[in-house]
């Protein structure tokens, strides 16, 4: 019985977070976030060279070959430093992704080039694909307007389109999140053959995909567990009728039932992220409940720790509505709680 | 990450569904599933608990001079033993305060004429035990208490008043914390006393429950005389010793075993009335599943922190709270799932698990509300937990 992070785990843990708070502190993300276009640029580079985008890539291609518990911890600290970077996407779908595709220099090739940091790749789930053609439009695009290429799937296909080819159309959506974009994509009728085919398995997608709702509700985590952090700081000293108002039970009692919620999150999150990896079945209900917890009790931990804030809470100035617009993104995208809820009681009561 | 058990355990499992099979017959049902006649259900609940405690089930770690079974402490064959109770979905004992809050604080305070004498019978349910704690005054409060002892020679005379005494009429003892010092500081002047509930001068007073049950009591003491040598630890010491056992009481009350055979039954409930088909309840469900994993592998958690002898921090403060909350509201979803037929109580015609779930749903609020209610349990997780600081007293008028 040890349950629990391992010690390189929690070097890994550790060793992202000094890195978060040194390169990627809150300036940084508020420049990003102020920002018309909301891109780093730099930070896909920064995070190859820390090895965070190729955890989940072999180590032959230039990646660590961990698993998703190591991804989880990277994209809960990650949520922690609302850093700008779709990480459930570049990271975690596309390589897993990927993984499954057909052997060859190609999948190599791309592999490697996200363990490195210097290929975005964007999958795009349920393509609109018909006919030999690719047409249609699809919304809500994580990073599409910086991506290199799009990964498409249809029917457990995959195929990679370019973003530079000529017929794809996108136009950046406003996001109430600003750490995060996403994009309307148009594919106005590009021929399928112009895209390369990966092959593929529905299996393999569908696994790709509870490990990015993993990895969403390890962020929801992070950003909630930072949002408890500030808010108990801010009420340490803040004074008001001349006492620090975490004397006051209205303030104290708040940010109890939020680390009451909270603190559990962790340990299901270990265990959803431990089922991943051990390929268990307990994982067809695991992921969605997991990110359909988390999540829910991310947005009320935030809605709490705002208020501790009081007025301050709401202005752009203070930090907390960062947190609390991560943890709104990261439960909408990928299913939102009540959606996951009835996908996980489908898989447990028919 | 590891929830293994380790093989070493096997055979224990293997003694454990042994026994189990060999005691079918008196073996108590866990969960919402056992009930009817009190005197039946008492008695089989006691023979149970003996069965339990000489098998080395019940106080397993009890030194062997005490009847006890002698294990060293370990907590992975205390969770094999867990695991295998729950799956057959059996009880393990009472968890009462004689066994579950009296005997650990004798253990650790007690002389040895006294662990001699009170823990073979307490363990084995022949001696019931209630605790003076609270009274009218000091609730929360507890320190503040005022029932008081004068030595008189080699005695004791104690005057005053207890309540939410649990079981006091169907008890043979009590332990009692009892100011046996007025000048000796809030804290300080008060002493851990054990005492017959039969001692002249003992008038006990039923408090009727929520439940229907008149589990609470008043007890009133008027010139109740004990031996001097009944205090546990040294007298002025009760303090240390009476929140020794507090911390048992906060254990007893988060246990998760329980709250996962309700689930269980709460299912069972919307799978019957075909109610889990509906969305509205299925996402009530999966709300409560989410809590109920979660709080089941922040258990796990705990337990590692406790193997590898490290400090859980605040993770270990809110078991409670978030436990008692969470049977309440597993219960709640379980009588809406009967809809008018969660009206009815015990020995009702009609009635689902002898009314075992609307009891609990009411008995569950009332754990929420004792051992630290709620809110005394958000101070504690706020300031220890988060290191908010504490209320600043009032100023004097």
């Amino acid at each position: 019985m040890d349950f629990g992070l391992t010690q390189p785990q929690e070097l890994l843990r550790d060793s992202i977070a000094r890195f978060l708070a040194q390169d990627v502190d809150i300036e940084r993300v508020r420049r990003v976030m102020d920002s018309e276009s909301g891109r780093d640029e730099a930070i896909h580079g920064q995070l190859g060279d820390q090895g965070i985008t190729g955890l989940l890539i072999d180590m032959d291609l230039g990646g660590s070959e961990l698993g998703m518990q190591e991804a989880a911890i990277a994209a809960q600290e990650l949520g922690r430093a609302a850093a700008p970077v779709n990480f459930h996407s570049a990271y975690v779908l596309a390589p897993l992704m990927l993984a499954g595709a057909d052997a060859g220099d190609r999948k190599s090739t791309l592999l490697k080039g996200i363990a490195e940091g210097s290929l975005l790749i964007t999958p795009i789930l349920e393509a609109p694909v018909d006919d030999g053609r690719i047409e249609g439009t699809v919304l809500y695009v994580p990073d599409a307007a910086w991506s290199d290429a799009f990964l498409l799937e249809t029917a457990g296909s995959l195929y990679l389109v370019d973003a530079s080819v000529s017929g794809i159309g996108i136009t950046p959506l406003e996001t109430v999140d600003d750490t995060r974009r996403v994009a309307e994509v148009t594919f106005s009728g590009i021929d399928l053959g112009a895209a390369e085919s990966l092959g593929g398995s529905a299996e393999n997608t569908r696994r790709a995909v509870q490990a990015a709702q993993i990895a969403l509700g390890a962020d929801a985590l992070g950003a909630a567990q930072k949002g408890l952090h500030i808010a108990v700081e801010y009420a340490r000293e803040r004074k008001q009728f001349d006492r620090v108002i975490g004397s006051f039970q209205a303030v104290k009692h708040m940010c109890a039932e939020v680390l009451a919620e909270v603190d559990p999150v962790q340990s299901l999150l270990w265990h959803a992220a431990d089922a991943w990896d051990d390929g268990s079945d307990e994982i067809d209900h695991l992921a969605p409940l997991l990110k359909a917890h988390a999540t829910d009790v991310a947005s009320n931990a935030v809605t709490m720790t705002t208020q501790v804030f009081g007025g301050m809470g709401f202005t752009h100035e203070c930090d907390m509505h960062i947190f609390y617009k991560r943890a709104g993104y990261d439960r909408q995208m990928l299913g939102n709680p009540t959606a996951l809820r009835e996908e996980a009681a489908a898989v447990m009561y028919g | 990450m590891d929830t293994s058990i380790g093989s070493e355990y096997d055979s224990l499992r293997e003694e454990v569904r042994a026994f189990l099979t060999a005691n079918e017959d008196v073996a108590v049902p866990a969960g919402p599933g056992f009930g009817g006649d009190a005197s039946q259900v008492r008695e089989r609940t006691l023979e149970w608990q003996k069965r339990l405690f000489d098998a080395g089930y019940a106080g397993r770690t009890i030194p062997k001079r005490y009847g006890g079974a002698g294990h060293e402490p370990d907590a992975l064959a205390s969770l094999v033993i867990e695991e295998e109770f729950q799956s057959a979905g059996i009880s393990l004992g009472m968890e009462s305060q004689g066994t579950g809050m009296f005997v650990p604080t004798l253990l650790h305070f007690g002389r040895e004429d006294q662990k001699q004498e009170l823990i073979r019978p307490t363990m084995r349910g022949e001696l019931i035990w209630c605790q003076g704690y609270s009274e009218p005054g000091s609730g929360s409060d507890l320190a503040s208490l005022r029932t008081s002892a004068v030595l008189d020679g080699d005695e004791y005379v104690i005057n005053g008043q207890k309540i939410w005494t649990s079981g006091a009429r169907e008890a043979d003892m009590m332990f009692a914390l009892i100011r046996t010092e007025a000048d000796a500081g809030k804290h300080g002047g008060i002493s851990y006393i054990v005492l017959s509930m039969d001692t002249p001068g003992i008038d006990i007073r039923p408090l009727m429950t929520m439940t229907g049950d008149a589990s609470f009591n008043e007890v009133f003491f008027t010139d109740v005389r004990v031996p001097a040598t009944n205090v546990v630890g040294r007298p002025g010491q009760g303090w240390e010793v009476g929140t020794y056992t507090l911390r048992y009481e906060r254990n007893m009350l988060g246990r998760s075993n329980a709250t996962e055979n309700y689930f269980d039954g709460c299912v069972d409930i919307l799978r019957e009335s075909g109610l889990i088909e509906s969305p509205v309840y299925r996402d009530r469900l999966l709300k409560l599943e989410g809590r109920v994993q979660a709080m089941k592998y922040h258990q796990l958690r705990l337990l590692t922190d406790m193997l590898k002898k490290r400090d859980s921090g605040a993770g270990g403060l809110i078991v409670k709270l978030n436990n008692c909350q969470l049977n309440y509201d597993i219960c709640a979803l379980a009588i809406d799932g009967m809809a008018e037929r969660g009206v009815l109580k015990r020995g009702s015609k009609h009635v689902r698990d002898y009314g075992n779930w609307q009891r609990n749903y009411m008995y569950a609020l009332g754990l929420i509300i004792g051992g630290g209610t709620a809110q005394i349990q958000k101070n504690i997780i706020g300031e220890r937990g988060l290191g908010l600081p504490r209320e600043p007293k009032p100023a004097a008028a």
